[in-house]
């Protein structure tokens, strides 16, 4: 959420959630006012009713692909730039399968090691005419393929005074993010844990923070091995989760596409509707009161705060 | 000398003729070649007052400057200069080479038409940067010439070391004649202009040159392999390779090529080529 958008929420210890439009604070009546009509996330100029960005790669065969993408409901998605295949002159292009849909689309820079390479991806990616959304993706490591935060820092500075619409992938580190908010990036995606991985949020405390603190949506991307990942990432006031592996591999990628759908939208509409804090122990469901057995003193017990999370 | 980057690299000559298209506009005309793959154009208007001349060499030059091929004058360095045109074609009976070069300094393109090897050396000797060989068959556009034949064209392919471009009456139905005697660059006028569809001519020109293979191939690196390719320009290269079809993105020796752009882009030696397209990714 903007900043400007805090102050009606203010009694709210809630972080702040980027890029709302909903005409009403959800928390102030009943979980009808958080239906998923209202609450748009605005990203670059776009209104999104979907609150899921799908990858495109690894799936089994195109059409699985499109079934996919169509159970995800996703109005972003993510492919990659590569050199064309020379040998066959069939169009092997992933946007054939995908051009009848309304869709917004997120090239990567994946491939780049350097902020060079990733602007020179993002020209070429631009130019086919696309649209001007990029997802700077800078990796330092083979193994780990975490970004490089300050080659990610220099693309996205680069790219936003060249006109794009930059969504910088980055480690989820607070102080980054923000910095990446100030060069430009029109949303922050930090990874939940390193890409293809599954491991899921590794670190939910900092996501947390991100959230708290951004002033545009915060994207998590990258690491999600499951439905209840993505869930967690949007209780955690995530505007958005990004995913690709764990639907493209999983044994059912058309019905795991669906289970992210509803889980992401579950987990937004939880955070919507405000969890209730954690305590070290029980409270009752009913009231002691009334009670068959008659038991006329309280137990005692400590104090039962909340537990930050 | 001329300093125009890679202008020798040319295969389709086109020269001027207004009578040939009466009720057309010269620059519709003219475009339409462009369009259809001439790299070489060359204003001749024997007729016009200089003036005349003035105006349509600079339109012309406008015009090849958008599709970045080199624009020739017939006979008049000063005109050129004027219009900043790249060179000057000169006949027989003009102005000796050494004037012309004299007036238009070093960085300019002089030609010359010849019709025996003896024509053919004296011009290189004096320091043409072509020669025009023809007329290969007898012509409407000079109709008091004897054709020299293709067994001219042959003489001269061998005879200099600067191009060699064939002209006179060469149409695509002879073309591949032109092409077997050795010419490896050929200029055609009224089968081009004053056809009804200048671009098709054109194409179907450049496909029977390419089909001859008499062309040196150029080593440019593609996708970061060396590949050696006869294609001159980059809609052609990507058309040889199959690959015409696909959604891609060009990008040459790093600046994106925009698609509009492919037909007026000269592949020269040594470009470094990036053909790329999206693939599935996160």
């Amino acid at each position: 959420m903007a900043k400007h958008e805090s102050e009606r929420l203010s009694k709210q210890s809630e972080p702040q959630l980027p890029g709302e439009t909903r005409n009403s604070s959800p928390f102030s009546s009943g979980p009808a006012q958080a239906s998923a009509g209202q609450d748009c996330l605005l990203l670059g100029g776009q209104r999104l009713h979907s609150r899921f960005l799908m990858g495109t790669g690894r799936f089994p065969s195109p059409w699985v692909l499109q079934e996919a993408l169509k159970a995800s409901g996703a109005e972003v998605i993510t492919f990659a730039v590569r050199r064309v295949n020379m040998d066959s002159v069939e169009d092997d292009s992933v946007l054939q399968h995908v051009t009848e849909r309304q869709l917004t689309y997120l090239p990567n820079t994946s491939g780049a090691k350097t902020a060079d390479e990733a602007v020179r991806i993002a020209r070429l990616a631009r130019a086919a005419g696309l649209g001007n959304w990029i997802k700077v993706e800078i990796s330092g490591n083979p193994r780990t393929l975490l970004p490089d935060p300050f080659e990610t820092m220099k693309a996205t500075e680069r790219l936003a005074k060249d006109g794009f619409v930059v969504l910088s992938y980055t480690s989820d580190d607070p102080i980054l993010c923000k910095r990446l908010e100030e060069a430009g990036a029109a949303a922050v995606m930090p990874g939940g844990s390193p890409i293809g991985t599954g491991l899921g949020l590794l670190n939910p405390y900092n996501l947390g923070l991100i959230v708290e603190e951004a002033n545009v949506p915060v994207i998590v991307d990258a690491g999600i091995g499951s439905p209840k990942d993505a869930a967690e990432a949007m209780e955690l006031g995530a505007a958005a989760v990004l995913a690709n592996t764990p639907i493209a591999k999983a044994t059912d990628p058309v019905a795991m596409a669906r289970a992210f759908r509803l889980a992401i939208e579950a987990g937004r509409l939880a955070k919507l509707a405000g969890r209730i804090p954690k305590k070290r122990y029980a409270s009752a469901s009913s009231s002691e009161s009334g009670s068959l057995f008659g038991a006329s003193i309280p137990p005692k017990i400590p104090p039962a705060e909340g537990i930050a999370w | 000398m001329s300093e125009i980057k890679n202008w020798r690299n040319f295969r389709l000559y086109v020269i001027t003729a207004a009578d040939c298209h009466p009720g057309r506009e010269l620059i519709q005309v003219m475009e339409q070649t462009l369009i259809g793959g001439a790299d070489m154009l060359q204003l001749r208007n024997k007729t016009g007052s200089k003036r005349e001349v003035l105006e349509q060499a600079k339109a012309l030059r406008e015009l090849t400057s958008k599709y970045g091929v080199p624009f020739i004058v017939n006979d008049h360095p000063d005109i050129a200069l004027e219009a900043e045109a790249d060179g000057v074609h000169l006949g027989q009976e003009d102005m000796p080479i050494a004037e012309a070069r004299q007036r238009l300094g070093s960085g300019k393109i002089i030609g010359i038409s010849t019709q025996c090897v003896e024509q053919a050396l004296a011009a290189q000797a004096a320091g043409a940067d072509y020669i025009g060989a023809g007329p290969v068959f007898p012509t409407r556009t000079k109709p008091d010439r004897a054709a020299v034949t293709t067994e001219y064209i042959r003489q001269a392919a061998e005879a200099v070391s600067i191009p060699v471009v064939a002209i006179g009456g060469i149409t695509p139905d002879n073309a591949e004649t032109v092409l077997a005697a050795g010419a490896k660059r050929l200029c055609a006028v009224s089968a081009i202009v004053g056809s009804e569809d200048p671009a098709a001519v054109c194409l179907a020109l450049r496909k029977t040159i390419a089909a001859a293979g008499g062309w040196q191939k150029r080593l440019i690196t593609l996708n970061g392999l060396a590949h050696p390719t006869s294609a001159s320009r980059l809609d052609e290269l990507i058309h040889l390779l199959g690959q015409g079809e696909k959604r891609l993105v060009a990008e040459l020796d790093g600046t994106v090529v925009p698609r509009s752009q492919w037909a007026r882009t000269l592949l020269s030696e040594g470009a470094k080529l990036e053909l790329v397209h999206f693939v599935g990714g996160g």
